[in-house]
C-alpha cells in the first residue's frame, strides 16, 4: 500500500465513523445555524447592515464549527488506544494528518455549501444577484456563485489545515477544549480575512477582479500553511 | 548537586555588557529627544517613532529567532536550543507588547485614534497572541522533551505568519503610514540625521534584547539542570524490581 492509499483510507475511516455516529454533523450544523441566528440579533433591524454582514457571519459560524469538527476527529481516536494503533501504522505521520485533513475539509466544505444559502436567506443578501444593479451588470450570477463556492472551498481548506494540525497537537493535553481556539485563531486570521473579503466582493457587488485577488491570496496562505504543517506534523503527535 | 547559588550570580562580563547597554540606551534616547530634527508634518511627535520602530523591528527578530532556535531543537534535540528559544520568546513577547503600547501612544496624536483594525496593528496583536499561546502550551506539558518539541512547532507556525505581517502593508490598503525604508534598496525617504538616529536606536534595542536574552538563557540552563536532577532523584527513589515481585 502506498502513502496515497493510506491517506485515502484514513479519510475514508473518519468519514465512515462520522456517517455512523453523526456526532460532528449534528453538532456543527445546529451550532452554526444558531450562531447565524445569534449574530443576526447583533446586527439589529438594519437591513443594509445585515446584508453587508452576511458573509462575515457565515465565516464566523464556519470557524466555530470547524473547531468542533477538528477536535472531534482526534477525540474519537483517543478511545480504546485507537490513536496509538493509527500511529503505529507503518506510513508517514503526514499521511495520518492528510487523511484527517481530507475528511475534515470535506465536512467543512459541505457545511459551507449548506450555510451559504441559509446566511443569504437569513440576512437578506442576494447571493448570485450582486451582479445586477450595483455591479457592472456584465457578470453572470452563475459565475459569481461558482467563484463563491471556490472561495468557500479554499477558505475551509486553509482553516482545516490549521485546525486539524492544532487539534492533533492538543489532543492529549489538559484543557484542550479551551486551548485549541486560543492557539489556532491567531493563525487563521489571515485566512478568515481573505475569505470574508473575497466573499463580500462577490456578494456585495459581483466584483470578480477583487474577488480573484483575494482568492489568490487565500490560495497562497493555503499553500504556505500546507507546507509548514506537513513538514512539522511528525513532531506534533506523541511518539 | 549543582551549585545553584554560584550559577545564579550574574557573571562579571554580563554585568559590564548590561552597564554599557544602559549607557548606550541613554545616548540613543538623547539623540532621539534632543538632536533629531523636528518632522515637517509631525513636529516633535516624530521622536516617539525612534522608540516605536526600533522596538517593533527587534520584536520581529526575537520571534523569528524563537522559531530558529525551535527548529534547531527539532533538528539536533539539544536542550540548550530549547532554553535559548524560551529566552528569545519571552523577549519577543515583551518587545511585541511594547510595540503595541508604543504604537498606541504614537497613533493617538498623529492618527487621532488609539487603535485601528489596520493590518499591521492587527497582525502585531496576533503576534502577541501567538506568543502567549506558545507559553500556555509550555506550561501544560511536563515532559521536557515533548514540551520542547511541541512548543518549537508552535513557534515555527507563529513565525510563518510573520512574512504576511510584513507584506500586509502592501497587500491591504490601510491607514498605516507607508514604510520609509524599503529593504530592496530602492531608496530611503528620510532625513539622513533621522535615519542615523533610528538605526542607532535599533542597534541599541537589539543590544538590550541580546543582553536580557543571554541572561534569561543563563537562568534557563540552571532551570533545566535542576529539572533533570529532580527527575533523576525521583527515579532513584522508586524501588526497582517491585513489579517482578508482584508477578
Amino acid at each position: 500500500m502506498n502513502d496515497l492509499h493510506a491517506v485515502l483510507w484514513i479519510a475514508r475511516k473518519d468519514l465512515l465513523q462520522e456517517s455512523r455516529s453523526k456526532a460532528v454533523t449534528v453538532a456543527t450544523v445546529f451550532f452554526s445555524a444558531v450562531t447565524l441566528g445569534v449574530l443576526a440579533f447583533a446586527f439589529g433591524e438594519n437591513p443594509l447592515l445585515m446584508r453587508e454582514g452576511a458573509m462575515g457571519a457565515l465565516w464566523v459560524a464556519l470557524a466555530f464549527a470547524g473547531v468542533i469538527s477538528a477536535a472531534q476527529s482526534w477525540q474519537a481516536d483517543l478511545e480504546d488506544g485507537a490513536l496509538e494503533a493509527l500511529l503505529a501504522w507503518p506510513v508517514p505521520r503526514a499521511a495520518v494528518y492528510l487523511g484527517k485533513l481530507l475528511a475534515n475539509w470535506g465536512l467543512m466544505t459541505a457545511l459551507g455549501f449548506v450555510l451559504l444559502p441559509l446566511a443569504g436567506g437569513l440576512y437578506g443578501a442576494d447571493i448570485g444577484g450582486g451582479a445586477a444593479p450595483g455591479g457592472d451588470g456584465e457578470t453572470a450570477p452563475a459565475l459569481v456563485v461558482t467563484v463563491l463556492l471556490g472561495v468557500i472551498a479554499a477558505g475551509t481548506l486553509g482553516f482545516a489545515l490549521i485546525a486539524v494540525f492544532y487539534a492533533g497537537l492538543t489532543a492529549n493535553l489538559r484543557a484542550r477544549e479551551s486551548l485549541l481556539p486560543v492557539l489556532m485563531f491567531p493563525v487563521v486570521v489571515p485566512i478568515l480575512l481573505a475569505a470574508v473579503r473575497a466573499s463580500n466582493a462577490l456578494v456585495g457587488s459581483g466584483d470578480l477582479d477583487l474577488a480573484w485577488a483575494w482568492l489568490r491570496l487565500l490560495v497562497g496562505f493555503d499553500l504556505v500553511y500546507a507546507v509548514v504543517c506537513l513538514v512539522l506534523f511528525r513532531f506534533v503527535v506523541e511518539a | 548537586m549543582i551549585d545553584a547559588a554560584a550559577r545564579l550570580r550574574r557573571p562579571p562580563w554580563l554585568r559590564i555588557y548590561l552597564g554599557i547597554t544602559l549607557l548606550l540606551f541613554l545616548a540613543a534616547a538623547t539623540f532621539g529627544l534632543v538632536f533629531s530634527p523636528r518632522d515637517v508634518t509631525q513636529g516633535d511627535l516624530i521622536r516617539i517613532m525612534y522608540a516605536h520602530v526600533s522596538v517593533a523591528w527587534i520584536a520581529f527578530v526575537a520571534v523569528g529567532l524563537t522559531a530558529v532556535f525551535g527548529a534547531l531543537y527539532l533538528w539536533r534535540g539539544n536542550r540548550r536550543d530549547d532554553v535559548l528559544a524560551v529566552a528569545s520568546g519571552e523577549m519577543g513577547l515583551f518587545f511585541a507588547s511594547l510595540t503595541i503600547i508604543g504604537g498606541m501612544t504614537y497613533s493617538r496624536p498623529t492618527l487621532n485614534t488609539f487603535w485601528t483594525w489596520d493590518a499591521k496593528l492587527t497582525l502585531t496583536a496576533i503576534m502577541v497572541a501567538l506568543m502567549v499561546g506558545y507559553f500556555i502550551v509550555r506550561g501544560l506539558i511536563d515532559d521536557p522533551v515533548r514540551r520542547g518539541r511541541v512548543s518549537a512547532v508552535v513557534a515555527i507556525v507563529a513565525a510563518a505568519s510573520l512574512p504576511f505581517n510584513y507584506l500586509a502593508a502592501e497587500w491591504f490598503r490601510t491607514l498605516h503610514p507607508a514604510k520609509s525604508v524599503a529593504l530592496d534598496g530602492s531608496g530611503v525617504t528620510m532625513d539622513s540625521t533621522m535615519l542615523a538616529v533610528l538605526l542607532f536606536n535599533t542597534v541599541v534595542a537589539g543590544l538590550i534584547y541580546l543582553g536580557f536574552m543571554i541572561d534569561r538563557a543563563r537562568l534557563g540552563h540552571v532551570e533545566a539542570a535542576l529539572e533533570e536532577e529532580r527527575s533523576l532523584a525521583a527515579t532513584r527513589q522508586t524501588p526497582v524490581g517491585k513489579e517482578v515481585v508482584r508477578v
